[in-house]
């Protein structure tokens, strides 16, 4: 153009390199770094297992038995190298993949959340969803309902429950503008709401209670294979089509109108972001109960590595959820010998302070 | 010669009412291609609420919005986005991500989500972010950018958007002077090139005139007036509209009108002792009295002039600062029209200061006129000029003799005769006021 140049541009110091990492290795050291503690925490339960026989275990059973043998060779008898292929295979792994996935499932939902309402504070958990779906499903524990299908009847009854928290936050953020703590007032009040139904239907069947109370802080107890292949075809799927908003979200932080002038639906992209959390996160409930906080950590962390960009904040929050509740669920059986604790103790222990920090934190000001 | 191509922005009998208010009452606008549009108004005439419900961020209540003859009614939000783009006054500060990702989210409606943006998305990204001088700041977060950057940071998103049809909500706030010349310049290059039309709303009324075409007028609301700046920003309306008294004179070398507005007086200034305005009436002539008119308004008392030529430099002060003023027709002697009119003037007045100035036959009535209110009023006389003075064979010598033997004061230059006026603003009244009390 030629003209000269106006601005005080030329005179400023020298721009900074942003601190910001490469997608890919972040990508690729949580992956690497979840691999390995999968097949580490393949080692922890009630029983000491060689870890020569727990590896090979994995190795040929993930390799559909092309690689490694049976037991490493270390195991006693047949018998007992059967029992520990069970023990290995069949109930930690299933364990450590529903961690792994649920992990994922809270952490992509809360990133979507916290882009969708445009607020930081955001989390399945603080906005009650997980809570009301928490609360469809212990309908069935307490009147112990006798299902043909646990592994599918489940997640649909959570997400049932989970879609009236869904409504009332959607419609209470588009009244708004009171600042990021009233939706998650709202959210809270529904759980406060979903607790007191809770402990009525405790009170009119005590005997369900043990399994309830399980439910309301975490249960990564009793999974299977059957659950971990539906969980991971809905993050799949959810998951995927929620990674592809990663567009329609950045654009949306700059307000409905702005995104509305630029191209983005941006009523309709609300609806379905926030549908689409409420099915990932029901699932995600109706197999472990409700975890807090993983949403509402993961994408933070994330976003201080890779920068705000929603295109790479949700496929990487989904990875460090998957690895963080993993972490979570070794802690919860480990932390105190012979007692397994429910996986939210220890992720409301890392989430609380996190959240308090976001909450107080100073705002950016906008200059 | 009949177009029979529709215009690229046809705006029908737009409505919109805000509740019960109507923010907007059936206002039809065309924009062509390769033309500029200024919108003009006050605050809450309907600038923002025009623009806003043409990009169909508000919903009108009645009328229709067509570009390049398509309603848009029935399109979604992508279909529109590839045809009007809006920037807005304002924006959340959203995200800190890169100013060229920023820009890039006006592409949104031009790219897919399966596809990476190709190179020419990416280069007219560079292109936008030239375009308003941020080339060297592309790769920082858009929340480390100035309050100027960022506006123009917006516009270049506005302008990767790459539509026929722009809406800019005053795209020269929160820029320096410079920075409103240049984009407004490259607003205007880039509709002219590229045959865009640009609809944007304006509060300088002389960056109107200089970069649009065609001016609009909102007012209340309502369309007031249409036309070239020539023929739209005459004083009249400006009063009208504005509620100003504005001076329109002509750019020397563009021909285009420009104004230098003021406010229309103010009723009350600083009040007296006893509240009323401290009016003071100013006889001066020749530029003697700019300097203690000026004072007097800034001091917020209420001046009055004459009699002045009209004309002189006094006479052009005099309304330019809206003061009521005796005139007469310059190089004849004052008249008794002007005197009538003097009279008033002094009749209204607490004080009354004689400026310094060179007396001749022609404004001698105006120091004889003087001689009755002497004992009437607070007179004070600044000293003549230096050198000669007396054009009236010593006539003149003789009145100030005679004014200040009657009561008058006297004082060396302007300031003193302020620091004068503020003592007599402090006084009179104070005999009403504690009549009151």
């Amino acid at each position: 153009m030629g003209s000269p140049s106006l601005g005080s541009e030329d005179a400023r110091a020298p721009i900074p390199p942003r601190h910001r990492w490469s997608d890919r290795w972040v990508a690729l050291v949580l992956v690497v770094g979840t691999v390995a503690l999968a097949s580490v925490s393949a080692l922890i339960g009630q029983n000491w297992l060689p870890p020569v026989a727990v590896f090979s275990i994995l190795l040929h059973n993930a390799t559909g038995g092309w690689l490694g043998s049976a037991c490493g060779g270390v195991a006693p008898s047949a018998a007992l190298c059967t029992i520990w292929t069970e023990v290995v295979w069949d109930a930690r792994m299933p364990t450590i993949l529903v961690a792994v996935l649920c992990g994922a499932a809270l952490a992509l939902s809360g990133g979507t959340l916290q882009g969708t309402f445009r607020n930081p504070l955001c989390d399945p958990f603080l906005l009650g969803l997980s809570s009301g779906a928490a609360m469809a499903v212990s309908v069935l524990f307490t009147f112990e309902i006798a299902l043909a299908n646990q592994a599918t009847v489940l997640p649909v009854v959570a997400f049932l429950g989970a879609l009236v928290p869904g409504l009332v936050v959607y419609a209470a953020a588009r009244r708004t503008v009171r600042g990021p703590e009233a939706l998650v007032l709202t959210g809270v009040a529904m759980s406060a709401l979903f607790s007191a139904v809770l402990a009525t239907f405790l009170l009119l069947n005590p005997s369900g209670s043990v399994q309830v109370s399980f439910w309301l802080l975490g249960n990564l107890q009793g999974e299977t294979w059957e659950r971990v292949g539906i969980l991971a075809a809905v993050l799949l799927v959810g998951g995927t089509v929620l990674a592809l908003y990663g567009r329609e979200l950045n654009v949306l932080q700059l307000g409905p109108e702005v995104a509305e002038s630029v191209g983005v639906g941006a009523q309709r992209t609300t609806r379905r972001l926030v549908l689409l959390s409420t099915v990932v996160t029901a699932v995600a409930v109706a197999f472990t109960g409700v975890i807090g906080f993983v949403g509402l950590v993961s994408p933070h962390v994330v976003r201080l590595m890779v920068g705000p960009d929603y295109r790479r904040v949700l496929p990487l929050a989904a990875l460090f959820g998957g690895f963080f509740l993993l972490v979570a669920a070794d802690l919860a059986q480990e932390i105190i010998p012979q007692v397994f604790l429910p996986v939210g103790i220890p992720t409301s222990f890392a989430g609380v302070p996190f959240f308090l920090y976001l909450l107080y934190r100073r705002r950016p000001t906008p200059g | 010669m009949t177009d029979t191509t529709p215009p690229a922005l046809r705006v029908d009998d737009l409505t919109v009412r805000y509740g019960e208010r109507p923010a907007l009452r059936s206002v039809s606008l065309r924009v062509a291609r390769g033309e500029v549009v200024a919108l003009a108004g006050p605050n809450g005439s309907g600038k923002s609420t025009l623009l806003r419900s043409v990009a169909s961020r508000l919903v009108a209540t009645e009328g229709s919005v067509r570009v390049a003859g398509e309603t848009l009614d029935a399109m979604g939000p992508v279909e529109r986005a590839r045809r009007i783009s809006w920037m807005p006054q304002e924006e959340p500060p959203g995200d800190d991500v890169s100013l060229r990702d920023y820009v890039e989210y006006g592409r949104y409606a031009h790219t897919s989500r399966w596809v990476p943006p190709s190179p020419s998305d990416r280069a007219l990204v560079d292109w936008a972010v030239h375009e308003v001088d941020l080339d060297g700041l592309a790769d920082r977060g858009v929340l480390e950018l100035s309050g100027g950057e960022r506006q123009r940071a917006r516009l270049a998103r506005t302008l990767a958007q790459d539509t026929p049809v722009m809406l800019l909500d005053e795209p020269t706030a929160h820029l320096d002077v410079g920075h409103q010349l240049d984009i407004l310049e490259r607003v205007r290059r880039f509709a002219v090139q590229r045959s865009r039309a640009v609809l944007l709303a304006v509060h300088d009324l002389n960056l109107a005139a200089r970069y649009a075409d065609r001016v609009i007028v909102l007012s209340h609301g309502r369309l007031r007036a249409e036309g070239s700046p020539d023929a739209v920003l005459s004083s009249e309306l400006l009063a009208e509209v504005w509620g100003i008294l504005a001076e329109l004179r002509r750019d020397p070398v563009h021909g285009i009108p420009y104004l230098i507005p003021r406010l229309a007086p103010a009723e009350s200034g600083t009040p007296r002792r006893d509240g009323r305005p401290f009016r003071v009436h100013v006889v001066a002539g020749g530029g003697s009295g700019v300097g203690l008119l000026r004072s007097i308004v800034d001091h917020g008392w209420t001046p009055s002039a004459g009699v002045l030529p009209l004309f002189d430099t006094d006479s052009e002060a005099v309304r330019e600062l809206g003061v009521p003023a005796a005139e007469e027709v310059p190089f004849a002697p004052i008249g008794p029209e002007a005197l009538r009119r003097m009279d008033e003037l002094l009749e209204g007045a607490d004080a009354v200061v004689v400026a310094s100035f060179p007396v001749g036959p022609s404004n001698l009535a105006n120091l004889e006129h003087l001689l009755p209110w002497a004992r009437r009023r607070a007179l004070l006389l600044v000293d003549p000029p230096q050198g000669a003075w007396d054009f009236t064979a010593g006539r003149a010598s003789a009145i100030r003799a005679e004014l200040l033997a009657s009561g008058a004061e006297r004082c060396a230059d302007v300031p003193e005769a302020v620091r004068w006026l503020e003592r007599r603003s402090t006084t009179t009244g104070a005999a009403a006021a504690s009549a009151r009390e």
